[in-house]
């Protein structure tokens, strides 16, 4: 009897041992909400026997506010570029360790020599997108080719843009042939009477759901997401079209990324590289058009999320990603703002 | 114009000093208002003094700057304050107008009634604000169901633009807001005695002076109460109008919200925060005083009764 | 005054209206076939089959329901003790305490998420129904209190001391006849904090975790990929449901007078 009790004990501390390092095998997932599909997320479990706590947030600054208020500790995060550079000039990330990483090889070419993160030292591409121009081809016979043919006259009341003060001030800012690298208050002044002109054009600023007014038939054109139009491309085949803008179009690239003080490295770099294989990128890819940056996992895609000009845009066109503005984002916030209300009901 | 049909001040003469009782059953109430309003409260206005940091948050390595203050009081702001003053007021005298009566039905209803027609004001308020506002949207687009109606009843024979307009932040502001005027005048309203209203009526008086004279300085309390959540809410609003009004009509709400997102400006949006919060904690402070003061110390300080 | 009662149902039948004609759109739409949710194409049941297999979403509400109740009960507690005793004593810093009271309607919600959160921070308290909770109550209970001020405003205390000259306790005077008397405007109050606490967005984005997340935080995250009718549905499913259980406790009330 006390041999058994001895033995069941031993084996009740193994149990609670083992249970310890189970529990401890979790990761904490901070991510753009409906990102990341939840059969990548269960995959990964089973193979792994890790448990994922998946938070999400709707924008980046959401997802900095919590960071910054020193909230729960994240071992995975989900920025756009600007702000892996803005985390990285102020220490914010832990290196990624490539040896751990095999499938990052899997990575198109041109995304190892982005600026925000030169050789991808912190950082990987999880899906790639664009911002341009979608024209309901029902309404709108003209062609758009950028967008001075989007802010006419003619098609006043019937645009819909981003309510994202930086993206409107650097299209106006393409207009004169500024970069979104090169935000100065001085580029910002000469952007100025561009917006004047445009923002009475808009009827709508929407940067959650903009493809809801152009289904509703409320507006006919607008500035938006590559996702956005690629799931209206979707839904209502040959109705509407994705142009990119020949003055220069903004290229975004969402990643992936460890908080500095994340308890579970380990485990966030084993997520990444499952990430990486091109079956699970496909996943992703299926749920959520944006553009993969996985070249193995384009490969699986079909002929027709292929063609699907939002998300992989045919032609060589102006792309650049955002820089990490720092103080002046106030500015242009401040700017959209004032511009915003001069020009509203 | 005072009307005092009900003996309120009589109230004020059997309020008791606190002793120990009183103010140990008090501190849990305290205790709280200074853990979770105080704390934050004062956070905020610490940050209204300090400079942006670079992800968000706040940088108090450069010390402390007036900077943020002196922004809130640039123009670019002060006309979205208006703004959002403006539509906070009309919101509530329509929802003061509209609500009345129901309140004042669902008051004199008789008593197996009452609940299950206030639960029937609640219910659509369970769910989600999001998809009920989208709801709107789909009623009000051009191609929506108001809309079509119209034309197909020949009212009309182009689509009349309703979305997108203050008139559709107005309806999105009344529609969020209406139950909270209904519900505090409903409690008022109840207590009501059918026999005042009758002798009112019966005295000579018409039912328009009934309800003036009479029946709107009793239930003063519950409008009082009634402006206040639906007013002051309606200052912070930020959601509604943006989808409503096809994010053009923007609130103080919407700026402040921005400081915390796009503009990483923590400490300006402190600065507005803490600026609206001291604008109302003054006005509300000053008024309940004197509210106070008039009733001689009396419980009923509710602006309104004076 | 026939033709008063008159027009006030008819008004009251207006608003009504008004109220519930969204609802009866989000009720039509979560039949609606596309995934999209914004132009209607075709009718089906798919997405009330798919909340049977969305575990996300129903343990959403399931957390919802949860965090709306304890706030409600603590919101009545706080907002309705808090009531009664600014009205019975005399504090000297009344004014000031009912001005602390309300000023969580007036800061606005990022602030209060952001300011509570690095409180928790900083006091070491985990995020999780504690906190969702702490928060929800400090901006809900002022709405009860004001509509228990509002109640007691006019309270003849002659009631109360009647009560007490007929050999009750004061407890007793406290149970039998005033919280009578303020069922009204503490039914008021609880509705109000019911429905706030259920459809809370911001604040709850800062101050929850990932294991409890609330139906809003779920909504609002699948804006961008597309509100499905899921959303609809399960909204549905959950009016339907309070309604039964309306109309069942109002059916056993009339049963048992």
């Amino acid at each position: 009897m006390i041999r058994s009790m001895a033995r069941s004990l031993v084996a009740l501390a193994m149990a609670l041992g083992l249970a310890g390092r189970v529990g401890a095998e979790e990761l904490n997932l901070f991510a753009w909400s409906e990102y990341v599909p939840q059969t990548v997320l269960d995959g990964f479990t089973k193979e792994t026997g890790i448990q994922v706590n998946y938070e999400t947030y709707a924008s980046n600054e959401e997802m900095l506010a919590k960071l910054v208020s020193g909230a729960a500790s994240y071992d995975l995060i989900q920025p756009s570029e600007y702000v892996i550079e803005a985390l990285v000039k102020e220490n914010g990330l832990v290196p990624l360790d490539h040896a751990k990483l095999p499938n990052l090889k899997n990575i198109g070419k041109e995304y190892w020599d982005q600026p925000h993160d030169p050789e991808l030292k912190y950082s990987v591409p999880y899906m790639q997108g664009t911002v341009g121009i979608v024209i309901n081809t029902d309404k709108v016979k003209d062609p758009i080719t950028g967008y001075g043919d989007v802010f006419q006259d003619k098609y006043k009341g019937r645009i819909v843009i981003l309510d994202d003060s930086l993206e409107i001030v650097t299209w106006a800012m393409a207009m004169n042939g500024h970069g979104p690298d090169q935000v100065t208050k001085a580029n910002l002044e000469q952007a100025k009477p561009i917006l004047v002109k445009w923002l009475p054009l808009v009827k709508v600023y929407d940067s959650d759901s903009p493809k809801t007014a152009l289904l509703n038939g409320d507006v006919d054109l607008g500035v938006v997401w590559s996702g956005e139009a690629a799931i209206l491309i979707k839904e209502a085949p040959g109705k509407f079209k994705y142009v990119l803008p020949k003055e220069g179009a903004h290229m975004f690239i969402d990643n992936l990324a460890i908080p500095k003080g994340a308890p579970h490295v380990d485990a966030a770099h084993k997520f990444i590289d499952y990430i990486l294989r091109p079956d699970v990128s496909r996943k992703i890819s299926e749920e959520f058009p944006y553009t993969n940056p996985n070249i193995e996992a384009r490969k699986l895609l079909t002929p027709e999320e292929r063609a699907n000009e939002a998300s992989y845009p045919p032609g060589n066109p102006k792309l650049s990603t955002f820089r990490d503005i720092g103080p002046l984002a106030a500015d242009v916030d401040k700017m959209v703002t004032d511009l915003k209300a001069k020009s509203g009901p | 114009m005072q009307a005092q049909a009900a003996p309120a001040p009589a109230a004020a003469a059997s309020q008791r000093q606190p002793g120990r009782a009183g103010w140990l059953l008090l501190a849990p109430l305290i205790l709280w208002s200074f853990a979770f309003v105080v704390a934050p409260a004062a956070l905020m206005l610490v940050y209204s003094f300090a400079h942006r940091g670079a992800l968000g948050g706040v940088d108090f390595s450069l010390g402390l700057t007036l900077e943020n203050f002196a922004g809130v009081f640039d123009p670019v702001y002060l006309q979205i304050v208006i703004r959002s003053i403006w539509y906070a007021a009309i919101t509530t005298a329509i929802c003061l107008a509209m609500g009345y009566p129901v309140a004042y039905l669902i008051g004199r209803a008789s008593e197996k009634w009452r609940n299950a027609l206030l639960m029937t004001v609640m219910v659509p308020f369970w769910t989600s604000f999001l998809i009920r506002t989208y709801a709107w949207v789909t009623i009000l687009k051009s191609q929506g169901l108001l809309n079509s109606l119209a034309i197909q009843f020949g009212l009309i024979t182009e689509p009349f633009e309703m979305l997108y307009t203050p008139g559709a932040v107005v309806l999105g502001l009344v529609y969020t807001f209406l139950p909270f005027m209904i519900l505090p005048i409903y409690s008022s309203v109840e207590k009501l005695e059918g026999s005042l209203v009758e002798a009112a009526l019966d005295l000579g008086a018409g039912p328009v002076r009934a309800f003036s004279r009479v029946i709107v300085p009793l239930t003063a309390p519950g409008i009082a109460a009634g402006v206040l959540l639906v007013f002051v809410p309606a200052l912070g609003i930020y959601a509604v109008n943006d989808i409503m009004g096809g994010g053009r009509v923007d609130m103080i709400g919407n700026i402040i919200e921005n400081q915390f997102k796009t503009a990483r400006n923590w400490p300006f949006g402190a600065a507005l925060g803490t600026t609206l919060l001291f604008a109302f904690a003054v006005i509300y402070w000053w008024v309940n005083r004197r509210a106070r003061q008039v009733e001689g110390g009396g419980a009923s300080v509710r602006p309104g009764i004076t | 005054m026939k033709l008063v009662q008159r027009l006030l149902a008819g008004w009251t039948g207006f608003v009504l209206l008004f109220f519930y004609l969204p609802i009866a759109v989000l009720i039509l739409f979560s039949f609606n076939e596309s995934r999209l949710n914004i132009v209607w194409t075709g009718f089906t049941l798919d997405w009330y089959r798919s909340l049977w297999t969305d575990t996300v979403l129903v343990r959403a509400l399931k957390n919802s329901l949860i965090v709306a109740v304890a706030t409600t009960a603590l919101s009545l507690l706080l907002g309705t003790t808090g009531a009664w005793l600014l009205y019975r004593y005399r504090y000297r810093a009344a004014s000031l305490l009912e001005t602390l009271a309300f000023l969580p309607m007036i800061v606005p919600e990022v602030i209060l998420g952001v300011s509570l959160l690095i409180l928790f921070v900083t006091i070491g308290l985990q995020l999780g129904y504690t906190t969702i909770v702490i928060s929800h109550v400090t901006f809900c209970f002022p709405f009860v209190m004001a509509a228990v001020q509002a109640r007691l405003a006019g309270l003849d205390p002659a009631l109360e001391e009647a009560a007490l000259d007929l050999g009750a306790t004061p407890l007793q005077a406290f149970t039998k006849v005033l919280i009578p008397y303020l069922m009204p405007a503490i039914v008021s109050g609880g509705l109000m904090s019911f429905t706030l606490s259920l459809d809370e967005l911001i604040v709850t984005y800062f101050t929850a975790s990932a294991g409890t997340r609330t139906l809003p935080l779920e909504i609002f995250g699948r804006v961008k990929k597309g509100l499905d009718p899921s959303l609809n549905a399960i909204s549905t499913v959950f009016i339907v449901f309070t309604v039964f259980a309306l109309l069942a406790t109002e059916v056993v009330r009339r049963r048992n007078p």
